[in-house]
């Protein structure tokens, strides 16, 4: 193990690096481009073995990890924003073939307006293709995610690509402290890839065909459960992964001071770490506030959300991206599962476009869910940090 | 050494090492034992143009990542930001802050009085590293300024950063820079008399933004979405060296006025040229490309 300084990016590539990755497809995108520059350097320094394919665009990079998967070897990538959208058409062949690539995702904003700043929207707009998908807190949990992606998406039970979705800047531009594990740590971890489907010329298959009716509801339904049976192997590779390197997350989701909470916020990403801050001063005020840490969007926590909610009179939900009229993607999605229990839920829009969520944004959310938590009324849906009244 | 959350804001121009000394800094203080973070102010990086950079210590594991509004140490790697940008917006009533300039701290009026250390980082950068990138300069004198990170950590730092990007060579002189300017910095307390500049910013309202993502003239202050459209944003402004022309030596070749990449180089009828200094930058390359040495790069933002 060695402490290094440096950004999530880097953190990502390392990580990518430490898996033995073989194969890196890439097309660059800021704030992403820090993490293939990296990676290519490992290659170049004869650090990794693997190779570098610059591709003509996302959807040729992830049509040639599809590629290499298939091929049977480890395939890694790593996008942002548009390049994420311009791979949308490719995204949807990975999960239901079967195929574990591991992808990071630079949370960015899609135009217009466009602009290089964090939002959830790219990602939250490919929540529904099969991919799981795991928003990250800090450098070292970008670090540690991507490791555990591997393992998770390798897992046989599973076989599932994983996007590892990090704030962009926030994240991938902040140096930050890391622990960065050894080669034989993370090779006990992680051990080498034995693919399910291998392409051989000595054996044609065809991978992908045309499906007619008569079968693809059973494949969508088979694709279903093993989405649904990940959660069980993400808490198992979270938990070999605390043992292996001393660190643990939680798995789906993770708490903050919630045990005996009143009122509690969820965020997922970056947005976590304000939160508590937050909840640390709201309780050095006696005020019984918690914190729920989400951590997957796919699979999502719909039971363990029922059981970590039960006793909160209410909770917010940050969302760092808009489901027009409707709040935000994980808004709903909450509301969702809470839906048959007392907990009164509100959304939370705060840092859209890449506006930074200052401590005040973060206080006026937390006391807004706390005058819910007294029964008053408070709108279902109110956005922090926004230049004039609401309507 | 035990310390609370420190946070620390630099502001510099593009080009002047302000993203890496908040690194080094932080380095620095996980070279201690220490947790710390360092990121820039998100924006397109400029040469010449304002930036900020920030950096937190702490002794625990730092969870927030917001911007920092109410510093702990302010770092000016530009005298002249304390003209254009409230700068000291914030500081700690008992901050403290660290600035790149010739005069004495007495002489320094921030806008805010702290305990405060000036150093001609400038001169010591020209001296070791032959260019104006003042940040391992700057960064002595941080140390000398507050005791929270050691020289010889900071020499570790900055050994490590420069020289993983840079080389053993640029290593070695950024060290010798921190060095001199830890031995140079004056410490005493500046002056807090002035009102803080400040930027005009057309700030609207979601019901004031116009429909649409339009940049165009006849809508407010001629932008409608972003930082400044460009006749309110003279950008000439970052200008640090100013070209001067020639005629007399001037070949009419047009090179100079083809290969501006801001399109301020005017072209007369009778193909001699001039300037348009509200958005020169200072980049140079019309006096690169001259055959006839008709343009000179000259020091200073005034012509």
């Amino acid at each position: 193990m060695s402490v290094k300084v440096i950004s999530g990016d880097h953190a990502v590539a390392y990580a990518a690096k430490l898996a033995r990755t073989e194969v890196v497809p890439a097309f660059p995108i800021t704030p992403q481009t820090l993490i293939v520059e990296r990676l290519a350097e490992f290659i170049n320094d004869g650090e990794l073995d693997a190779d570098f394919i610059p591709a003509d665009s996302e959807h040729s990079a992830m049509s040639i990890a599809i590629g290499a998967s298939a091929g049977g070897v480890r395939a890694f990538t790593a996008t942002s924003s548009q390049g994420l959208a311009l791979m949308h058409e490719m995204l949807y062949a990975v999960p239901q073939c079967r195929l574990p690539i591991v992808m990071a995702n630079v949370n960015r904003s899609l135009g217009a307006a466009a602009g290089i700043w964090v939002e959830h929207n790219d990602s939250m707009a490919e929540r529904d293709s099969g991919w799981l998908q795991v928003y990250v807190e800090d450098n070292q949990e970008a670090l540690d995610a991507t490791l555990m992606a591997f393992r998770l998406a390798e897992d046989r039970r599973v076989l599932l690509p994983v996007m590892v979705c990090l704030d962009g800047f926030i994240l991938s531009h902040t140096v930050e402290r890391v622990e960065v594990p050894g080669q034989e740590e993370v090779d006990r971890f992680l051990p080498r890839f034995e693919p399910c489907t291998v392409l051989d010329p000595a054996e044609p298959k065809l991978i992908n065909p045309i499906v007619p009716p008569e079968y693809a509801m059973e494949m969508r339904y088979q694709l279903d459960r093993a989405v649904d049976r990940s959660r069980e192997v993400i808490a198992e590779v979270d938990a070999g992964f605390g043992k292996a390197f001393g660190r643990s997350y939680g798995g789906l989701l993770d708490t903050y001071r919630l045990e005996d909470a009143d009122f509690a916020l969820l965020t997922l990403g970056t947005a976590t770490g304000l939160a508590r801050a937050a909840v640390d001063e709201l309780r050095s005020e006696g005020k019984r506030a918690g914190l729920i840490k989400l951590r997957f969007m796919r699979p999502f926590p719909f039971q363990g959300l029922r059981e970590k909610a039960e006793g909160l009179k209410a909770l917010g939900v940050l969302d760092r991206s808009v489901s027009f009229n409707g709040g935000g993607p994980v808004y709903t999605e909450v509301a969702a599962a809470l839906c048959n229990v007392p907990t009164i839920v509100t959304g939370h829009v705060a840092g859209i476009g890449g506006r930074d969520i200052a401590p005040d944004h973060m206080r006026e959310m937390f006391a807004l869910v706390e005058r819910a938590a007294r029964g008053e009324r408070v709108r279902p849906v109110t956005w922090h940090g926004l230049r004039g009244e609401m309507e | 050494m035990g310390i609370a959350l420190y946070e620390v804001r630099f502001h510099g121009r593009g080009g002047q090492g302000a993203v890496m000394a908040a690194q080094t800094l932080a380095e620095a203080a996980v070279i201690e034992g220490m947790h710390a973070q360092a990121f820039p102010y998100f924006g397109a990086e400029r040469r010449g143009a304002p930036v900020t950079a920030f950096a937190r210590i702490d002794e625990r594991k730092i969870s927030i990542k917001s911007q920092v509004y109410e510093p702990d140490l302010l770092v000016v790697l530009d005298e002249t930001l304390l003209d254009v940008e409230p700068v000291a917006r914030g500081l700690k009533a008992d901050g403290r802050a660290v600035i790149n300039t010739r005069r004495l701290p007495t002489e320094i009026d921030l806008g805010v009085e702290v305990e405060c250390a000036t150093v001609p980082a400038t001169t010591i950068a020209m001296e070791h590293l032959k260019a104006p990138i003042v940040n391992t300069a700057i960064l002595g004198a941080v140390v000398r300024m507050c005791a929270l990170v050691s020289m010889e950590s900071m020499r570790e730092a900055i050994e490590s950063r420069f020289g993983e990007k840079f080389g053993e060579a640029a290593a070695r002189t950024n060290v010798a820079a921190a060095a001199m300017a830890y031995q140079q910095a004056a410490v005493g307390r500046c002056k807090g008399e002035r009102p803080l500049s400040s930027r005009e910013e057309w700030l609207p309202t979601w019901q004031e933004v116009p429909i649409g993502v339009a940049l165009g003239e006849g809508v407010k202050g001629g932008v409608t979405v972003g930082p400044g459209g460009a006749r309110r944003n003279l950008t000439g402004s970052w200008r640090v060296q100013t070209p001067r022309y020639d005629k007399g030596k001037c070949v009419r070749c047009l090179r100079c006025w083809f290969s501006c990449p801001e399109g301020c180089i005017k072209r007369e009828e009778d193909d001699y040229v001039r300037w348009d200094l509200n958005y020169c930058k200072g980049c140079g390359i019309c006096a690169q490309v001259c055959p006839a040495k008709a343009i000179a790069i000259i020091k200073g933002g005034q012509g």
